[in-house]
């Protein structure tokens, strides 16, 4: 049988990572991401103890997460649970709610300023048509990054993840990677 | 006066001493047989073959600024007749014919060169389609020719033919298209009409419509009221606005559509290119500029200029295109409005108010239609009955169900 | 130019697509008599006002809400926002 060798979205056997001077972009390749929408009428549940966020926030607790994609719609993430079937654990989690497994759908990247938050800001004020200042730490927002459409998830003061198509993976790492260079020049 | 190689030469020598005004400015009488709204090349032509072919020239043209100010003097001059579909193909092979003869017609020279289009083709369905609208070109005796990746190559070496996204794998081509001046156009028209008795009354807007028991009596205008026994619209780009004025509702959104040119270079386009995997036309000006363009901003706007989006959009498609484009510096951008149809075709009919007409919906493609527009408008206006090769161009083909839609997006005017 | 968004703050209009005017949200009813000429006019006909326009913007690149515009077609400026959702709620109230 014809060996298959597991690759990240970027291509890689992998999880691809980089850095430039202060700034560092690496894929986490490990992310879970299941979507979560309410039916009409439906109260708010509480995946995995997870309080789901208000407009354009996000929450953490350990290795999980949520942040708002829309009125009623989350998007919840889980750190290092890819490989498994983690829409079928947060469907368990709200029962009655529209889950869909979104992992196979998404690339998401991790920036991290060692510089404090003045570099990530400048970074997003290159790429995207957002104020850093309306994004602040647990804040997330999606927008269009060079006709992309990414969710940004301000994670802290100096990390900031973006979430990209998969199919667009690699535009994505050479827009970001791109503008992280200019900076560091 | 009429133009020839000795009267210039003449005048040449004798400090242009005998050159008068091309038209005269009227003021405007108190009733007309027949009253154009809109001094464009559109309403020009329309006054210009109804004193001509019809011999009605108790007619006035309305311009609210002065002639040409509008999508006549803001539009990127192409005339082609490269169509598909039978209501339209027709039409735009007859305006294709007339610009051929206009400057013999108007004797005044509007810088018709017929330098040939050239859709560019990146895959091989794309070839499929263009060989169909080739053919469909043929019939109706426009001419076309499919050009391989090497003899396209050999025309066009600046093109960027190995993108990895969108390789240019040919072109179809109309030899027979190219440009004209567009001021020359107006000009030429009004000056045909103007002599044989048009009135071309400028800084005239019309304000409203006198309509009684279901027939128009003539227009209010900033000049006052004006007797008309037929009323023509011919304001694309407003044709809401005007039509509004008569209480109607139209299968038309306005638009802002942008326009670009370059800074002078040599010769360098032989004629128009158009890319066929995003939105970019470029031809070059005979002063040098290369003056290109792409889709409209998008949303309804009456605003007359249009926003840094599009502009980035339409210089991304340059730079995919034809990337030596980057080196040419940008001299100027300027927008003017278009009236976007429901099917991206035109609409040249009566309507149901008795003796008001209507000309308009030229989406992107108006210049190119000015002579047949005015043609055959003014063949309805003469006789009530739609030109044969306008015959498609219905106000109920909506509700018909005989749309013409060569795009194929369906009731959504910013797509077309 | 920059949309006032409801939820969102101001956003930038290349992150929204433009369908047009806001009559689109009353649909006609099928069942009546007369729907068809109707039916025409609501696929086919539009206000094109020079002037103050309420249109429909979706959110596309964002949180994918349909907002009901109110813009000035002359000036491009923005008068006001609103979901569509509430406007339509609230019409049927």
């Amino acid at each position: 049988m014809t060996d298959l060798l597991p690759v990240t979205a970027l291509g890689d056997s992998a999880p691809r990572s980089e850095t430039f001077g202060p700034l560092s972009l690496s894929e986490n390749a490990g992310l879970a991401l299941a979507s979560l929408a309410l039916r009409r009428g439906q109260a708010a549940p509480a995946p995995f103890g997870l309080a789901l966020p208000d407009v354009a926030r996000a929450v953490t607790s350990g290795a999980l997460g949520a942040f708002w994609t829309g009125r009623g719609q989350w998007m919840i993430e889980a750190g290092g649970k890819a490989e498994s079937d983690f829409a079928a654990a947060l469907e368990a989690e709200a029962p009655g709610c529209s889950v869909t497994e979104q992992t196979d759908g998404f690339v998401a990247f991790e920036v991290v300023s060692e510089a404090g938050a003045a570099r990530l800001e400048a970074l997003m004020s290159k790429l995207v048509n957002i104020d850093p200042k309306t994004l602040g730490p647990g804040c997330c927002t999606r927008t269009g990054l060079e006709h992309m459409t990414v969710f940004l998830v301000r994670r802290s003061e100096t990390r900031l993840a973006v979430i990209g198509m998969r199919s667009l993976a690699g535009s994505l790492w050479h827009a970001l990677s791109q503008a992280a260079r200019r900076l560091e020049n | 006066m009429t133009f020839s190689g000795f009267k210039v030469i003449k005048e040449a020598l004798t400090g242009y001493k005998g050159w008068g005004p091309l038209w005269r400015n009227p003021v405007p009488k108190p009733s007309y047989d027949i009253v154009i709204i809109g001094g464009g090349g559109h309403g020009l032509a329309t006054a210009y073959y109804l004193a001509k072919r019809y011999g009605q020239a108790n007619v006035a043209v309305l311009e609210k600024g002065w002639i040409g100010s509008g999508n006549a003097g803001r539009n990127t001059t192409i005339i082609r007749s490269n169509y598909l579909l039978p209501g339209n193909q027709p039409f735009y092979e007859l305006s294709m014919k007339l610009w051929e003869t206009l400057e013999q017609d108007t004797n005044f020279n509007s810088m018709v060169s017929q330098r040939g289009i050239i859709n560019l083709i990146h895959s091989d369905g794309q070839r499929d389609a263009y060989r169909r609208r080739g053919n469909s070109m043929m019939i109706s005796g426009a001419g076309a020719r499919l050009l391989g990746r090497d003899e396209l190559r050999q025309m066009v070496p600046f093109l960027n033919f190995d993108n990895a996204r969108f390789p240019i794998k040919g072109g179809l081509m109309q030899e027979r298209a190219g440009t004209a001046r567009h001021d020359g156009v107006v000009w030429g028209y009004a000056r045909g009409a103007d002599r044989r008795g048009v009135d071309i009354i400028q800084n005239c807007e019309v304000t409203g419509f006198r309509i009684e028991n279901g027939a128009v009596q003539g227009v209010e205008t900033t000049r006052g009221f004006i007797g008309a026994g037929k009323v023509g619209v011919s304001v694309a780009g407003s044709s809401g606005r005007v039509m509004g004025y008569a209480g109607r509702r139209l299968p038309i959104e306005s638009h802002a559509l942008q326009a670009f040119v370059s800074e002078g270079l040599k010769p360098v386009i032989p004629g128009v290119i158009t890319f066929g995997a995003g939105h970019f036309y470029v031809s070059q000006s005979d002063k040098g500029g290369l003056v290109f363009g792409g889709d409209i901003d998008g949303y309804n706007s009456y605003a007359q200029r249009g926003g840094l989006p599009v502009i980035e959009d339409v210089l991304e498609g340059g730079m995919a295109l034809m990337p030596m484009i980057g080196r040419a510096r940008l001299l100027r951008a300027w927008g003017g409005l278009v009236d976007m149809s429901m099917d991206g075709s035109p609409i040249i009919d009566r309507t149901d108010i008795a003796g008001l007409y209507f000309n308009g919906a030229w989406n992107y493609g108006g210049f190119k239609a000015t002579p047949a527009a005015g043609l055959t408008f003014a063949h309805l206006l003469a006789t009530d009955t739609p030109h044969e090769t306008a015959t498609a161009f219905r106000f109920d083909r909506f509700n018909r169900g005989y749309v013409i839609d060569e795009k194929g997006v369906g009731a959504q005017p910013n797509l077309h | 130019m920059l949309i006032p968004h409801p939820l969102l703050g101001l956003r930038d209009a290349q992150e929204f697509t433009y369908l047009g005017d806001a009559s689109l949200l009353n649909r006609p009813d099928p069942a009546t008599p007369g729907a068809e000429a109707a039916f025409c006019d609501y696929v086919f006909l539009r206000d094109n006002p020079a002037g103050v326009h309420r249109e429909l913007w979706f959110h596309e690149q964002g949180d994918r809400s349909w907002l009901v515009v109110t813009r000035n077609t002359l000036t491009h400026e923005i008068l006001s926002a609103e979901l569509a959702s509430d406007v339509k709620a609230g019409a049927a109230q």
